[in-house]
This record gives structure tokens, C-alpha cells and sequence, in this order.
């Protein structure tokens, strides 16, 4: 048997050159014992190598390669392989994988894909001019992006239906009526929306009851669920520029404990406008009326409501807002006895008999509640106002005075912002004669909007990369919408093809020169969104009766929150990418200090920079994000936390366990840590070889929760159930100590806790105790390397679509990366500049 | 146009007497025979689900109380499922078997069971197939496209969808748009050829997906203009949504009569119903947590109760459409409505607390079938079977002759009556 393989592998050594004569003996020395074909060790036989790397098992070679190069393989324990042949084996693989060139990427063309949502609404709005795709949910009906990995920018994923097709023509429709209206003028009207005019409207589908404290010139909002609309102005009338203005102050911020109603004394009270999908927030000033002023164009059918954004107001009872009004009993008690009592004889008497015993309940103190809030006296809306009749945005489009025989001079500029490319009239004519025969019936205007609907139906629209596009076009294109997730400017188009970027300072220049100016605010939310997979981490929440703050305060916001501005931070100083493993600060506010255990962190809901000196946290791996991500909703996974840090920081892909595993289930009331649980695996043979290789990359996290503060033992649960008093005495209890950030005590009755071992060794023997020495170990240079790469590929994930590139494409980025110290934004640039992006 | 609530409350009322038939020749001479699914993402909590013994069922567990007034006409079956790997994201395979990833594989993609029989249907009924959920979809419905269909969220949606009908005016407007529309899907066509002219085989396949939208559309524009001109029936279902609090299990009263009522009227002949896992089931007697967290217990006493609760509900949903169904004489026949419609209860996810996607719980009832009680399908080595064969077992009643769908490997014996 190892006859054969020897003999293929000899085949290669003629093309391969001199100083990988030795390897195959070398391959048979040190691998065969493991790797032959009846043992085949992690599902791999030598044989499967082949002579030379091919686009079938090129993989197994950069994954030899990676495994040799860190020492992983062969494992320590089983080996005695000596520097020389270890560094000729290396030699020999990363000939091998640079000998697969870059040819095979030359050819892989990433493939036509639909635009997803996000780049459907931009490129819409593009095509249009206008600011955005419409203020009354034009693209609602279209079907959710469907993730993979985390990434809404996937080929595969994003397909294509008659039924995507019948809600393009609708979306389209929808947004298309807002820019090109009706031939008669709608009046401009001025509506004043008196304080009686103002309603409470909820947002689920139950009805509430009207809960707003009123006077004769004002509203509270009481009730943070509860939105307020204006009775005599509820939907924008007609398409058109509308003036709005809204007199509203913010009060009593800090009437009652700020550990009670969970809102810091120091963050504004805010008030936000809903103006259909489109949101625009006003920090209100105290007890001084602020007159909010709008101007904004707003389409027929958008809703006008205003609403009161808060992570507080949750913390007593189960998290429902209600229960918070009993602050006001506490607080009357103790300080107003005289009002307090008064409440009591004037409520208690109406009260149906159920509360009426417990003076206390809240429903008797909805009248009485003096919590932050905003106040809002009064508005007046203007409009529909037009500068011009017809409208800007329409003769912006069709000109004064549009004729049928001028379709194909009008249409030709829309087209070729929609289809990001120069169009001929000779291509525009099936659609010239499709508003030629629509004219007739529908008037020109009307006609010509048909002529827009079959552009923006197009498949040189809806379609990403599409082949029509010549090489200098998909370039821009690419490049575009892998920072802006829109279609390239005009004027950036004709940069590019004009040969202004064809070097890669030149790239790099327009990368520094579009992140400086703000330009890319899609990458930097879409991006580390998807790497991050950030969208997971409500998937599986945190028990709510065990991490109460995490559910009460909208804790997964705030870490959702810290990775972006971190990756912010890492992108506006231009840091090299080894920041995110090595940094010892993150982007922490009062809330992110309770799960993080600081007690020097300013009390309000801003995120600052925090300098960790314990050595536990900074960057990525200490950020509650990526800790919660990967933990169950009562317990930890070493082994989740373990594949999270290889697929998405390493780069590594363990292969998924067999389909004929039985999985025991997590016994909560068991004496054994997890790591005895676990042990299981490196003790079964089946599971060992690949497990060996997972599970020490997950274990130093064992220090931190579900949602990721830090812990010295495990509780374990007792077994005898406590009465409902003593379970009750205990939660209020806690709820008082998690209001004061404090961390929660082990019920008397959850028995003894248990030692965390959070140590392990890694298969090439590296070992570690405790995450300060496993922080340590992913700053080798292997694993510094690895992230980069890692990073690298993720980038060509978004950008391409699939993740069908080659290591060698991404070695060559690397190469370019390291010239420039790993800089995050001359990393980038290298991507764009890759012939992967020029092809 | 659309109509405000209140006319879905008071305006449709007292019409519910006689029923009329959708179907344009009147009564169908043969009975339709009917496909409903009732699922969730998460499984069900087994020792409650499944019964101790095989054969016919004298006690029912305690999840499926509800169904003791049927319990000698279902089948539940053990040991049957999709093969799939433990975890999240593999209970979207319910209905077919298949995950996204591997669907390249089938020409049909992961075309689920539901939409097999909607396709055959087709035009013959105003809907294909009406898809319903509270909060979100659970995913168990694609096309051959590979693509999911998104169901209604909103009762009064569905409401609107399945029996408004237009006014004149409004229904020359509907039939303007569809010949506008249609007229832009005959302008988009040169382009698209011409784009496929220029690329490899391998980028061909997602412009064909195009093409084949752009005809799908086509024909779906012909069959919503032929039932333009006829009326939809009239129902009411206010009854459901005069409380002063309408809750989870309100709502879902309105979905289930509703579905009722277009099977009895032949609206559609294909339904699937979704218990998501994010909606909030608070409502329901003896239930604090979500959904989610309560399938991973710790096996704690107090939290799998309020997860059987949650799976009881669901149960007593589908229990409280079966009884109607069973109610309803099916013309032209000595049986009922429930004997002419296969009902499957069920879940692409074994238990949620195991994360385990192997032995799925499987509950059929309806259909005709001579129902077998408890059932353990797996084979003398020890092998479960494919949930398919169930599939497989079904098209045949539909009356298709066929011996596979997508991964089976036989058919379940089930006899029809």
C-alpha cells in the first residue's frame, strides 16, 4: 500500500524541482502510520495528495501545509520528527501550493448574483436620484436575505423565483409612485396638531389601554411600548416635501434612583420620529421646550409616530414595562407620605379586589409615575410643498416636458445608472417600444414609468457581475459595492476605466480616501456583522431568570454595539489587524461594566475606550459579543466557542461530527464540569482525532458565562426543589443586587460549585492555563498569520458572493498585506487590487 | 381596495349558512383530496410526545390529550427522520428532506412535500397553496427554486387575501396592472437572452433561474386574471377578535377557521401552519419563558412543563381544526372533509433539548388512511427510516403513481380505507 501513493508522489518531484527529493520518503517517515488506508486519521489518507495540488484536493495541501507549519502535525506526543525534515516537509508543501498558482484564480470569475435587499434599496435609489428608496416601506415585501455564515451577500443563498420577481415589480412600483406623482397638484395644507390631537397607538397587535399622563397642553409618555400619533394627521396625504415641527422637552431625568428604573442620570432623554421606515432621533434638553424642525420629502401612505427609545424601564417584575410603576409607590412611601397616602385612599377603593390587599401593585400608581420621559406639547405639519410642478425629482428624470419620440434620450442616463454601465439606445429598444405602445392609454408620463419599471426588472439590474459588463465595468462595480453596497458613481466608472487605477498605490489612495470621507458606512456595518456573524447573538439568548440584566437592559445592543466601533476604531487609525486578537482596551459603557466586572467606568450608556490591565479581556476575545454568541442559553460550549475562533479568526474548518453520533444532552443537575463531559470525546477514538484538534481552542473561555462575565466556579444545581417562597425571597433578592450592577448570589439550595479548568494543550504541544496564557498563544506568529489570512478570505466572501477562493490568491494578498505591516485599510486595498477583483 | 378592520369585523357577518364551491364546473366529481401541515422548528419534548407502547393507542401521553376523541384514527410514528446532523437550521428539511446546501444535487432543488402537491393543483383551485404563521415562518416551504415562501403573519392579511373581493373598479385596475406587468416581462426577455449568450455553463445556471421565473410569473399573471371575475366566498371570523384582549391561541382560532373554510369552499387544497419559535406563547396557561429556552431545560420539572405546555397547545390547535374537519360531510362522498385531507403534525428537529434531528416527531391523521397507532418504523438493523417514505406514501394517495421523493427509500405502509 504506501508503494502506491510513493509512486504517485514520485511523479511529482520532476516538475516540482530538487529540494523536494526527499518528501515522500520523508511523507511515508512521518505521516503513513496514522494516514494509510485502513487507519485514515481525521477522515485523510496520504494517497488522496496526489502527485500535485489540483483544484479536487488542493485543500488537503494548504491544510498539510498549516498543520505542519504550527506543529500540530505530526502530534508531538506520537512523533519525533526533527527540525530539518519538518522544515523540508514544509518546503515541500508550500512549493507544491504555490505551484497551484494563481492561474486557477485567473479563471474563477465570481458568478452573476441577485442584489440582496440592502443593495436592491441603494441601487433603486441610485438609479431614481433619490435620497433613499421611499419613506413607506417600498421594499417590505421582499423576501429576508438569507444568511450564510453570516454573509447576506451570498450567491448560492440569494436565488431567484417567479415569486421574487412579482415582488420586484411591486417594490419597484411602490417606490416609483413616489417620484413621479399624479398629474394634479395636491394643495399644500398646513395641519396643527393641538395636545388633544395627540394619541397613544400600541405596536403589537394586542390593544392597550391609553396610558399618557395629559394635561390640557402636554402628553407623557408613560408606557414605552406605546407610540404617538397624531389623530388628525396619520398618514402622509400625498408624495411631497413636508415641514414638520415638534415642541417637546425631556423631564424629571433623575426624580428616582437611577438603579430603579435602569436609565443613567447622564444619558439624555430622547425622542424618536418615525417618519414611516425612516428614523431621526433629538436628544430633548430639560424642562426647556425644544421646537424639532423637519424638512423631508415623505410618500403617500407613511405613518407618522413618535416614540420614546429607552434600555430602562425594565428591570422589575418579569422585564414587562408595567411593573416599574411601582417605583412610584416606593417612592411616594418614602418620601411624600402624605401624597402617598392620599393615592391610597383615593385608589385602593376602586381597586377590584385582587390588588386592592396589595397597595403596592402597580396598577394603583400608573397616575402617580415621575420617571425620565418626554413631554410633548403640540406639532404642526406643512405640505405637501413643491418647489416646482411638476416636481424636481420627476423632471429630474424626465425633463420639463417629456415626448414619447425622446424615450430612448430620457431612458438611456436611468439605465445606465441602474445598470452600472454604458448603454446603447440600439439595446434600449424593446423598452422604446414598450413605452411607445403603453403611451396611447397611458399618457406619456405614465408610459415612460413603465419604461423605468422594465429597466429596474432588468437583469443587467438585478443581477450582480453580470458577463455584460466589460472588465473595466465589473471592476468598478465590484469595487463599489464591496464598500458601498451601491452601484459605482458615473464618474467613478470612467475613472476606472480610464486606467486610474491600475496600480496599487493608486487603489490604495481611493481606499484611504473613501473611508476617511465617510463613505463607506455600509462596509463598516455590513462587514463585521457578517464576519462576526454579530446577528447570531439572540439565536440562542441567555436564560432571562439567569442573566435577568442581559434581557432587561438589551445587553446583546451593547456588545453588538462594542465590536462594531471596535472594528470603527481598528479602521479610522489604520491598525494593523493583529489589533483585534492583541489590543488590551475595548469600548465599554455602564452596562458593559456590570457583565465585565469595572467599577471606573463613567455611569452612562456611552461607549468609551477601557484599557483591561487583568490581562482577561481586549479585543475580540474578551468582547461579550462573540462570548455570548457561543454559549447556550444556561450553559457554555467549549466546543462552539473553539469552531467560532477557527472558522471565523483562525481559518481553520473542522469537519462537522458524522451523522451517526448520539449527543447526550446537557444534564444541568449532574455533578461533572463540561470539560469531564467533553473528555468523552478525546477518550473515544472516533471523536478524538478531530476533537484533539478543536476542543483546546475553546477551553481558556471557560472563565467566562453564557453572557460572558467572568466566573471562578460553576454552580451546581441542587436536587431538592425549594419552596415557591423561598424561590421568590431569593429572586427579589438578586433583582435588587443586579440593579446595583452587583453579580448574583447562588440560591441556598443550588448546592456546592465547582472548580473551572480552563486549561488545555493544543496538538502541536503548546499549552496553556487560563485565558492570559491562551491570549499569549494566538499572538504566535502562525496564528497571527492565520487571522490575517482568515480576515483576508472573509473579505473575498463579501465582496465575491461565494467563497470559492483559492489559498493561493489569498497567500498573494497576504504577501501585499505584510509589505504594509497588515494595516487593515492597505489589507483591503489589496483585496480590491487582487486579480480576483480585476478579472 | 383595501378595507378597514372594521368591516372584516361587522361587515361579513350572518353569511356563514351556505358555503359556496370555489371550483368553476361546481362540485368536483371526485372528492379533492387535501394537504395540510401543522409544524414547529423545535420538535417535541419526547417522553410527553411519544406513546410507552406500539399499537393501537389506549392512553394518550400528555401532550396529545387533546386528539383522545381520535385516537384510533391517527398514526404516530417512531424512529423516522431525515438523517440529518444534530443542531439549529437543519428542521428547515422538514418537508423535503434536504438542506439548501445540498439541493445543487436535485433538479428540483429542496421542493418541499407541500408545494409538490400545490404545483399539481395548480390553477384548478384560486390558490395553489396559502402558508400562515403568528410572528414568522418557520421555513418548512420552498419552491423548486430553492426558494422559501414567506406565509401570512397577520390574520386579517390572510383575511384580506383568501375572501375581499375587489370592486368593479378595483378589479379592472388589477387586471390593467397584470397586462402591464405582463408587458414588462415580454420587454426584459431579449436582454436576458442576450446575457446568457455570453457566459459559461456554469454561470448559466443562475440566469436560467431567471428565465424560468420570468414564465413562472407569466402563467401565475393568466391564472390570477381568469379568477379576477369570480367572487371569493364570505366568511366571518370576528368572533375571534372581539375580546378585550386577543391572544396567541385567538389569532390562531381566526387562522385554523379560515383554512377550514377554503378547504370546505375549495379556496385551496393545500394549508401549512407554523408555531415559530419566536413568537410569544405567554399567553398560554402555565407558560413565563420563550419558547427556545424552554426546550433547553436542564431538566428541571417546572421548565419542561411550560414546554409540554407550549406543545399541548399546539396540539389543541390542530385537535380543534380536526374536529371540524371531521364535522363537515364531503360531498359526493359517505366520508368526512378530515378523510379527504392528509393532516401532518411535525417537526424537522427531534427535541430541541438534545439538539438531535433523528426520530422527529411525526404525527398523521386524516386522509383515509387506516390508521395504525403508535408505529416503530425503524428497520431489523437498527435503521430509522426516511421520513420520505412517508412522503412518498403520501403522493401516492394523492393519486400520482411514484416510488420516490428525494431521499426515501420505500413507502410507509399506511392502507387507505
Amino acid at each position: 500500500m504506501p508503494k502506491h501513493w510513493l509512486s504517485i508522489l514520485a511523479a511529482g518531484v520532476l516538475i516540482a524541482g530538487n529540494s523536494i527529493l526527499a518528501s515522500p520518503q520523508l511523507l511515508e517517515k512521518h505521516c503513513s502510520k496514522c494516514h494509510n488506508e485502513e487507519k485514515h486519521k481525521g477522515d485523510f489518507v496520504l494517497t488522496q495528495l496526489g502527485s500535485m495540488p489540483a483544484s479536487d484536493n488542493f485543500e488537503l495541501w494548504s491544510t498539510s501545509l498549516d498543520y505542519l507549519s504550527s506543529g500540530e502535525m505530526p502530534p508531538p506526543e506520537n512523533s519525533s520528527i526533527s527540525d530539518e525534515d519538518r522544515t523540508l516537509l514544509i518546503k515541500f508543501f508550500k512549493d507544491g501550493v504555490q505551484s497551484h498558482s494563481v492561474t486557477a484564480d485567473a479563471a474563477h470569475q465570481p458568478r452573476p448574483r441577485r442584489l440582496n435587499n440592502r443593495e436592491f434599496a441603494n441601487t433603486v435609489s441610485h438609479a431614481l436620484l433619490i435620497e433613499h428608496a421611499g419613506s413607506h416601506h417600498p421594499t417590505a415585501n421582499l423576501l429576508g436575505d438569507t444568511l450564510q455564515n453570516g454573509f447576506d451577500t451570498s450567491g448560492e443563498a440569494l436565488g431567484m423565483s417567479e415569486f421574487h420577481l412579482d415582488e420586484y415589480l411591486t417594490s419597484v412600483r411602490g417606490i416609483l409612485d413616489a417620484v413621479i406623482l399624479s398629474p394634479t397638484r395636491p394643495p399644500t395644507q398646513d395641519y396643527q396638531i393641538s395636545t388633544d390631537r395627540l394619541r397613544m397607538t400600541s405596536l403589537s397587535q394586542r390593544r392597550r389601554a391609553e396610558r399618557c399622563n395629559r394635561t390640557p397642553t402636554s402628553i407623557d409618555f408613560l408606557d414605552i411600548r406605546l407610540r404617538v400619533y397624531f389623530e388628525n394627521f396619520k398618514v402622509v396625504p400625498h408624495s411631497g416635501r413636508y415641514q414638520l415641527k415638534i415642541r417637546a422637552t425631556g423631564i424629571d431625568r433623575a426624580h428616582y434612583d437611577a438603579s430603579e428604573t435602569g436609565i443613567y442620570d447622564d444619558d439624555p432623554i430622547r425622542l424618536r420620529v418615525h417618519l414611516g421606515n425612516q428614523i431621526r432621533d433629538f436628544d430633548l434638553p430639560d424642562n426647556e421646550v425644544l421646537e424639532i424642525e423637519l424638512d423631508e420629502w415623505l410618500a403617500e401612505g407613511t405613518r407618522i409616530e413618535l416614540s420614546y427609545p429607552t434600555d430602562g424601564l425594565r428591570l422589575r417584575g418579569n422585564g414587562n414595562f408595567k411593573f416599574q410603576y411601582a417605583i412610584a409607590h416606593d417612592h411616594l412611601k418614602k418620601h411624600d407620605p402624605e401624597r402617598y397616602q392620599n393615592v391610597i385612599n383615593r385608589e385602593i377603593p376602586r381597586a377590584p379586589a385582587r390588588t386592592a390587599k396589595n397597595p403596592g401593585h402597580w396598577s394603583h400608581w400608573t397616575d402617580e409615575w415621575e420617571g425620565p420621559r418626554p413631554r410633548i406639547f403640540n406639532a404642526e405639519i406643512k405640505g405637501p410643498i413643491y418647489e416646482a410642478w411638476p416636481p424636481k425629482r420627476q423632471t429630474a428624470l424626465l425633463g420639463e416636458s417629456p415626448r414619447v419620440s425622446d424615450a430612448a434620450r430620457i431612458l438611456q442616463p436611468i439605465a445606465e445608472r441602474a445598470w452600472r454601465r454604458d448603454v446603447s439606445r440600439d439595446e434600449l429598444q424593446p423598452i422604446v417600444q414598450l413605452v411607445r405602445s403603453q403611451a396611447e392609454k397611458l399618457g406619456t408620463v405614465q408610459a415612460l414609468k413603465e419604461g423605468i419599471v422594465a429597466i429596474l426588472i432588468s437583469p443587467a439590474f438585478l443581477m450582480l457581475h453580470s458577463p455584460d459588463l466589460s472588465v473595466a465595468e465589473r471592476f468598478a462595480e465590484k469595487w463599489s459595492y464591496f464598500l458601498k453596497s451601491s452601484p459605482p458613481k458615473v464618474s467613478f466608472r470612467k475613472q476606472v476605466a480610464s486606467g486610474q487605477f491600475e496600480e496599487f498605490h493608486q487603489v490604495r489612495d481611493e481606499v484611504y480616501r473613501l473611508f476617511r470621507q465617510a463613505e463607506v458606512e455600509a462596509f463598516l456595518d455590513a462587514f463585521p456583522r457578517a464576519w462576526l456573524e454579530l446577528n447570531r447573538i439572540n439565536f440562542m439568548a441567555p436564560d432571562p431568570d439567569h442573566f435577568p440584566l442581559y434581557d432587561r437592559k438589551r445587553l446583546s445592543e451593547d456588545m453588538v454595539a462594542e465590536a462594531l466601533h471596535f472594528f470603527r476604531h481598528v479602521i479610522a487609525n489604520n491598525l494593523p489587524l493583529s489589533e483585534f486578537l492583541e489590543a488590551d482596551y475595548s469600548f465599554v459603557n455602564a452596562d458593559l461594566a456590570k457583565v465585565y466586572g469595572l467599577s471606573d467606568v463613567p455611569a452612562d450608556s456611552k461607549l468609551r475606550r477601557y484599557q483591561f490591565t487583568d490581562g482577561r479581556r481586549g479585543g475580540l476575545l474578551g468582547m461579550g459579543a462573540f462570548l455570548t454568541l457561543t454559549a447556550d442559553s444556561l450553559t457554555t460550549s467549549p466546543i462552539h466557542r473553539a469552531v467560532y475562533v477557527m472558522e471565523n479568526l483562525l481559518g481553520i474548518h473542522p469537519s462537522p461530527p458524522p451523522p451517526n453520533v448520539e449527543i447526550q444532552e446537557p444534564d444541568v443537575r449532574q455533578a461533572r464540569t463540561i470539560k469531564e463531559i467533553l473528555s468523552q470525546h478525546t477518550a473515544d477514538s472516533n471523536c478524538a482525532t478531530c476533537h484533539r484538534g478543536i476542543d483546546p481552542y475553546g477551553y481558556a473561555f471557560e472563565n467566562f458565562d453564557p453572557i460572558g462575565a467572568w466566573r471562578d466556579h460553576y454552580k451546581r444545581p441542587g436536587t431538592t426543589a425549594p419552596s415557591r417562597a423561598a424561590r421568590q425571597r431569593h429572586k427579589r433578592n438578586n433583582l435588587e443586587r443586579i440593579a446595583q450592577g452587583l453579580a448574583v448570589l447562588p440560591a441556598p439550595w443550588e448546592g456546592k460549585t465547582m472548580a473551572i479548568d480552563s486549561s488545555a494543550r493544543f496538538r502541536n504541544g503548546d499549552a496553556y492555563q487560563g485565558i492570559r496564557e491562551y491570549r499569549e498563544l494566538m499572538q504566535s506568529d502562525v496564528n497571527r498569520r492565520r487571522f490575517v489570512r482568515s480576515f483576508i478570505s472573509k473579505l473575498l466572501t463579501y465582496a465575491n458572493g461565494d467563497a470559492d477562493h483559492s489559498t493561493a490568491l489569498v497567500n498573494a494578498i497576504l504577501k501585499r498585506s505584510e509589505a504594509h505591516d497588515f494595516r487593515i485599510l492597505d489589507t483591503i486595498a489589496a483585496v480590491i487590487h487582487s486579480p480576483s477583483f480585476r478579472n | 381596495m383595501p378595507l378597514d378592520r372594521r368591516t372584516f369585523l361587522k361587515g361579513l357577518g350572518g353569511s356563514l349558512a351556505l358555503p359556496l364551491l370555489e371550483a368553476h364546473a361546481g362540485l368536483p366529481q371526485v372528492a379533492p383530496t387535501r394537504f395540510l401541515v401543522v409544524g414547529n422548528p423545535l420538535g417535541m419534548h419526547p417522553e410527553n410526545f411519544f406513546p410507552t407502547e406500539f399499537g393501537p393507542l389506549n392512553s394518550l401521553p400528555t401532550t396529545l390529550q387533546s386528539l383522545e376523541w381520535l385516537k384510533d384514527r391517527i398514526t404516530v410514528l417512531s424512529h423516522t427522520d431525515h438523517g440529518m446532523v444534530s443542531g439549529h437550521g437543519r428542521e428547515i428539511s422538514f418537508l423535503n428532506g434536504i438542506l439548501p446546501a445540498q439541493s445543487g444535487a436535485y433538479p428540483e432543488k429542496n421542493l418541499s412535500i407541500d408545494q409538490f402537491f400545490a404545483r399539481r393543483v395548480g390553477s384548478q383551485v384560486r390558490f395553489p397553496s396559502i402558508h400562515a404563521a403568528l410572528e414568522r415562518g418557520i421555513r418548512m416551504s420552498w419552491n423548486a427554486n430553492g426558494v422559501e415562501l414567506k406565509p401570512f403573519t397577520d390574520p386579517q392579511k390572510l383575511f384580506d387575501h383568501l375572501f375581499l373581493n375587489l370592486s368593479a373598479e378595483g378589479k379592472k385596475r388589477r387586471r390593467d396592472l397584470l397586462e402591464r406587468n405582463g408587458s414588462i416581462l415580454d420587454t426584459v426577455r431579449p436582454q436576458l437572452s442576450h446575457i446568457k449568450g455570453r457566459v459559461s455553463q456554469t454561470d448559466l445556471e443562475r440566469l436560467d433561474h431567471y428565465e424560468t421565473s420570468i414564465r413562472e410569473l407569466e402563467g401565475s399573471f393568466a391564472d390570477r386574471a381568469q379568477w379576477l371575475d369570480r367572487d371569493k366566498p364570505t366568511f366571518d371570523i370576528s368572533e375571534h377578535f372581539n375580546q378585550f384582549e386577543v391572544t396567541v391561541e385567538n389569532r390562531y382560532n381566526a387562522i385554523f377557521d379560515m383554512i377550514a373554510y377554503a378547504f370546505q369552499t375549495d379556496l385551496t387544497r393545500v394549508a401549512t401552519v407554523a408555531f415559530p419559535n419566536e413568537l410569544k406563547y405567554t399567553d398560554v396557561k402555565g407558560v413565563t419563558r420563550g419558547y427556545h429556552a424552554c426546550t433547553h431545560n436542564g431538566k428541571k420539572a417546572e421548565v419542561i412543563a411550560e414546554l409540554v405546555a407550549i406543545e399541548s397547545f399546539q396540539i389543541a390547535q390542530l385537535s380543534r381544526l380536526l374536529k371540524k374537519l371531521d364535522a363537515i360531510q364531503e360531498p359526493n362522498t359517505n366520508g368526512t372533509m378530515l378523510d379527504n385531507t392528509i393532516v401532518l403534525f411535525g417537526s424537522g428537529m427531534g427535541y430541541g433539548g438534545t439538539h438531535s434531528n433523528r426520530n422527529l416527531p411525526i404525527l398523521v391523521a386524516g386522509g383515509g388512511f387506516k390508521h395504525r397507532g403508535h408505529v416503530d418504523t425503524q428497520d431489523a438493523s437498527g435503521r430509522n427510516m426516511p421520513l420520505s417514505n412517508l412522503f412518498v406514501r403520501f403522493i401516492q394517495r394523492f393519486g400520482l403513481e411514484t416510488e420516490t421523493f428525494n431521499t426515501s427509500t420505500g413507502s410507509f405502509d399506511l392502507a387507505h380505507a
